[in-house]
Parts: structure tokens; sequence; C-alpha cells
């Protein structure tokens, strides 16, 4: 676990000795919160709208904070192939696990600050947690976790391309994600059955709700574990790929 | 000096191969170091040096063969592998992100060391590779290169390893930092006991540094022996002719092969091997003078590495260091 924590600490240390890394990605969130807050707050005013739209859009601008967060551990894995510190790395009796868990956490650790204050900026726009600050906490959690997910997914990019350039690019099919599901309006107002169908299989679909749910409505079982098991399987497949192309990275190739 | 302190500080490897698709860079090689030697790895670039080093020291898999390394298997036991040995590849890895002595620390961390004990470790590393007086704020990615070399020599000693690999340590070094490390690669074998595996593509290096030399050559080990073992076997003494032309160098070649079977030509230079030189130069120059072939220079030498690699790999490694250098310094031209 020491050298996880230590490589944990490693990627911390250079993140914030690199600023333009972290603010262009809480300033896109802000700029999602702000923009859409105030260009689309009359949603709320449609019957059958529960709580407010910022609460409702504010899950996007998390979302998207983990997304642009997470690109982090990849691009901190091929910065250290590109200058030969992952082979110094793998040259000390340090667990590979360790290796590719370090940038990671990292990485979920930064943009889980990043959610954190995109949340109180939030409150101090008005928002009001329904399942109170236990609510409030779940929602970073819940943040956290898919942070992870993408944190891994990035990883794997990373790792199996040893290119940044690629790297970076496959995070942007994340994109996608993000926008093909209730992004906007709640799912009652959508009338396109392509977008229905494209919702109902996109995982971030179940985060919007879990995390909509804990703002607007309060405590729901249902929604928060079908959240918690989305996003903690989905951590899991990104894990387990992140890990199989580590072991390709460290042993196989030349 | 092979079981110093109780320790295994040897390295031995049984037919190692390894495939990259359909190139073998490594083609059986063999070994049998035993501690506390120098052994002094020799080979042109893309011979299958770094390859070997890399399957040494557990980050690259063998396509077949085996190996250990202090006693223990590369392929099993890499974590102990990884322990008792201090690995300084070709290609310098440090994080530009962070000064020497962050650098130091969270390396001897991850080798357990305790964080106080890891700072005083990290101050003598710096002391012993003379980067102490360096501003404790500059970031490693700001260094030299003689100095990023330095540093990663100390990131290798952090733990104090029993076995040492240096991969190519002084490739694109000025004089003067290659001169420190070799001094301290001696200090390292001579005070500790260190095994020290060392590639080189500079016969100079092998000759003054190791105790024992391998001859690698596409993936297989061509030669091995100690430098003068190597260089005996060559010959007592040169006769090293310079001629006008390739073409004259060529005809010679062929027309001294009466007075001197023991012969290699490169480029414009033939070099011919003698027990006692001198009592045969009068023959030479009859036979030369006989085919109208005019010499443009004669001097009389002891052999060097470069006439053993030239004998058992037909091609000289100065010449082919100095063409790449060339080649380097045109690309930076063009």
């Amino acid at each position: 676990m020491n050298d996880i924590l230590i490589l944990i600490g490693r990627s911390l240390r250079n993140a914030l000795r690199q600023p333009a890394t972290i603010i262009p990605n809480i300033a896109i969130s802000v700029f999602f919160l702000f923009v859409y807050n105030s260009g689309l707050d009359s949603v709320q005013q449609l019957p059958g709208f529960v709580g407010t739209y910022l609460g409702f859009i504010l899950p996007v601008s998390i979302v998207s904070a983990a997304v642009g967060g997470a690109g982090l551990a990849g691009q901190t894995l091929i910065k250290d192939i590109d200058n030969g510190y992952f082979t110094k790395l793998l040259l000390t009796p340090t667990r590979r696990l360790a290796v590719i868990w370090g940038p990671m956490v990292a990485s979920a650790i930064i943009l889980t600050v990043q959610v954190v204050l995109v949340m109180l900026l939030a409150l101090a726009m008005g928002l009001k947690v329904a399942a109170g600050p236990l609510g409030f906490l779940m929602v970073v959690v819940l943040a956290f976790l898919w942070g992870m997910a993408f944190a891994g997914y990035a990883a794997f990019m990373a790792l199996k391309t040893k290119n940044a350039a690629a790297a970076q690019a496959a995070t942007f099919a994340f994109f996608p994600l993000i926008f093909l599901s209730y992004t906007f309006v709640p799912k009652e107002y959508v009338t396109a059955t392509w977008l229905k169908v494209a919702a109902t299989i996109n995982p971030t679909t179940y985060v919007f709700e879990s995390m909509r749910s804990l703002i607007n409505v309060g405590w729901s079982a249902s929604s928060l574990l079908v959240g918690l098991a989305v996003t903690f399987g989905f951590a899991t497949v990104t894990g387990i790929m992140a890990l199989w192309a580590a072991r390709g990275a460290t042993k196989l190739s030349g | 000096m092979a079981e110093r302190d109780g320790e295994d500080r040897s390295i031995r490897a049984q037919g190692l191969r390894r495939n990259f698709g359909a190139q073998r860079a490594v083609d059986g090689v063999d070994l049998d170091i035993p501690g506390g030697r120098i052994f002094g790895f020799l080979g042109p670039n893309g011979a299958g040096k770094s390859t070997l080093v890399k399957i040494l020291t557990t980050i690259l898999n063998p396509t077949a063969g085996s190996a250990t390394v202090a006693g223990f298997d590369v392929q099993r036991q890499g974590g102990r592998v990884r322990t008792a040995i201090g690995v300084a590849l070709q290609d310098v890895g440090l994080d530009p992100l962070m000064t020497a002595r962050e650098l130091l620390v969270l390396q001897a961390e991850l080798f357990g060391t305790p964080r106080d004990r890891a700072r005083s470790t990290a101050e003598r590393l710096l002391k012993t590779v003379g980067l102490d007086d360096v501003d404790p704020k500059k970031r490693a990615g700001s260094y030299s290169g003689g100095m990023k070399r330095r540093l990663d020599l100390a990131l290798a000693l952090v733990h104090n390893p029993r076995i040492l690999f240096l991969d190519e340590p002084t490739t694109g070094l000025d004089p003067a930092s290659r001169a420190a490390i070799w001094e301290e690669v001696r200090r390292l074998n001579a005070e500790r006991g260190m095994t020290i595996f060392l590639t080189t593509q500079y016969l100079e290096e092998a000759d003054r540094l190791a105790d024992e030399i391998a001859i690698i050559d596409k993936g297989r080990i061509v030669a091995g022996g100690t430098p003068a073992e190597l260089k005996r076997e060559v010959g007592e003494e040169v006769v090293e002719l310079q001629f006008g032309s390739c073409e004259e160098t060529a005809h010679a070649y062929d027309v001294l092969a009466p007075v001197a079977p023991n012969r290699q030509a490169a480029n414009r230079d033939l070099r011919l091997y003698f027990g006692r030189a001198a009592e045969n130069v009068p023959e030479l120059v009859r036979a030369l003078d006989g085919a109208g072939l005019r010499l443009q220079g004669l001097t009389i030498e002891q052999p060097t590495l470069d006439d053993v690699f030239l004998r058992v790999t037909g091609e000289a490694l100065e010449h082919e260091v100095a063409e790449d250098a060339e080649a380097q310094r045109e690309e930076v031209r063009s």
C-alpha cells in the first residue's frame, strides 16, 4: 500500500506544479453550469418538473469535470513512458499495480476536488441538496467512482497507444456519452426515439439520475443503487482493462 | 568476491533468446559472470546489448532460455532481482518536473527506505555524483545531458545494490563527465565489491574498465575473455599500412597473403598481425613494390580491441561509432 501512496503523492505534486493541466477542465465545468443554467432554467417551469434546473444541470457539469480530469491519468502515464520514468519505476520492487494506480487515483482525487468546487459554487448560486449533507457527499462519491472509471479508460488507452495525441483523442469518445442522454431536459420531454434508446443503454444516464435524485428529490434507494452499481461496474471493467494493458506495457514490449 | 557478505553477486544465463517479430535481437546468449567483476559488453548499435540488459533487469521477458541475477530467476523472482540490482539504462529515466532530491528520496522510499534515511541517502549520493552544489530547486528537466546521466546513476545506487547494470553510461558525454563516471564505477567495484555489468560501444571504455569482455554482434556473443587475452589472440604486434584508395587496399590485401596470413582491411587501411612486426617490414615493402602499390603510411603498434572486434565481426567498431557521430552531425546540420 505504501508504494501506491508514494506514487499518488508524486502525481498530485506534479499536477499542482502544472496548474494549466487542471484549470481549463474546471473552467469548462463552470462554463457548462452557468451557460445551461442561465439559458435553460425555464425548463423548471414545465409541468411535472421536480426541484430546480440548477440541481438538474449540475450533474452534467460534475460528470464533465470527472471526464476531463480523468484524462490526466493517461497524460501522466504517457509522459512517464516518453521520458523513461515509467521504466525507472518498473526497475524498482514497486508493484506494477502501484505504477498504474498512482496516477489513476491521483487524477480521481484531483477531479473530486474539482467536483467539490463546482458543487460549492452551485450552493453559492442557491442550490439546495434535498438529501442533505450526506447526499452532497454521496454525489461526490459517485463523481469519484465515475472519475476512476474514466481514469482506468484513459490509462488503458495511454498504455495501449503510448501516444499522447491518441490517448487524448480517445477520451473525446466519452463526450457523446454525456450528450446522448437526458442531458438538458427530463426524459418525459424527450420525443426522439433514437435518443431514448441511446439514453437507456448509456451508463451516464444512470449516474445523472442518481445525482439528480439526491439533489432534487432526496434519498431514493433504487436510483442510488442503480447509479452506484453502474459506476462501480464501469470502474471495475476499465480498471481491469488498464491492468491488462499494463501487463503488456510492462513486460512484453521492447 | 562472489559471496562477499554472503550475498550472491553473480549473473548467469543459458540460451537467452529474444525475438521481435522475425528478428532475433538476442540469439542464444550464455553468461557466467562471477560476483565482484566489471564485465564489459561490447557491440555496435543494434547488436542486442540493450535488449539483453532489459531481460537481465526483468523489464523484458526472454522468448527462450533462462537467467539468474544475484541468484534469483529473472522471470520467476523479478521482485527479488530488482531489490538486488541497480540499473541506469541508455535512455535516462527522470521525471522532468521533480528535483534531484525529490527523485532520490522517492526512489529510496520505493526500495523501502524510511523518509529520514532516504533524505540523508539523497544528500550523500548527490555528493558522490557531484551534483550537491546544484540549485536544490532546479528540476531534472532543465539539467544538462551529463548532469542527467549522473543523477540517473545516483538513482541506481539509492539502495546500495549488489549488482549494477550500466547500459552505455557515457554515450554522448563530454570527456570530463565520462572520466567522472569511469572513476565512480571503479570505486563502486573496488570499495563495495559491486558487480558491474557495463554495455558500451566505446572500445576504450571497455579496455580501461572491464576485467572481462564479451563482444556481441547480431545478438550473439562472438568473442570473450580479458582485454589482454582477446588482444593476444589477434597477434603481438600490428603493422598498419595506409593506401591512397580502397581499391589499392583491396589489391594489397591479396598481394600480401603469403607474407601476412593474419590481416584485415578497413577502408584505406590494412592491418597485418605478426609475432614481431619489424622483422617482416622489408619483405612487405618488397612485395608491395613488386605489385606497383605505393604506400601512404606505415606504423607499428600494439593490437587494440578494435582489431579484435574487426576480426570477430568483420567490421571496425570505432569507424562505425565515428560514422554514427558524423551522421548525427549531418542530421543536425541539415
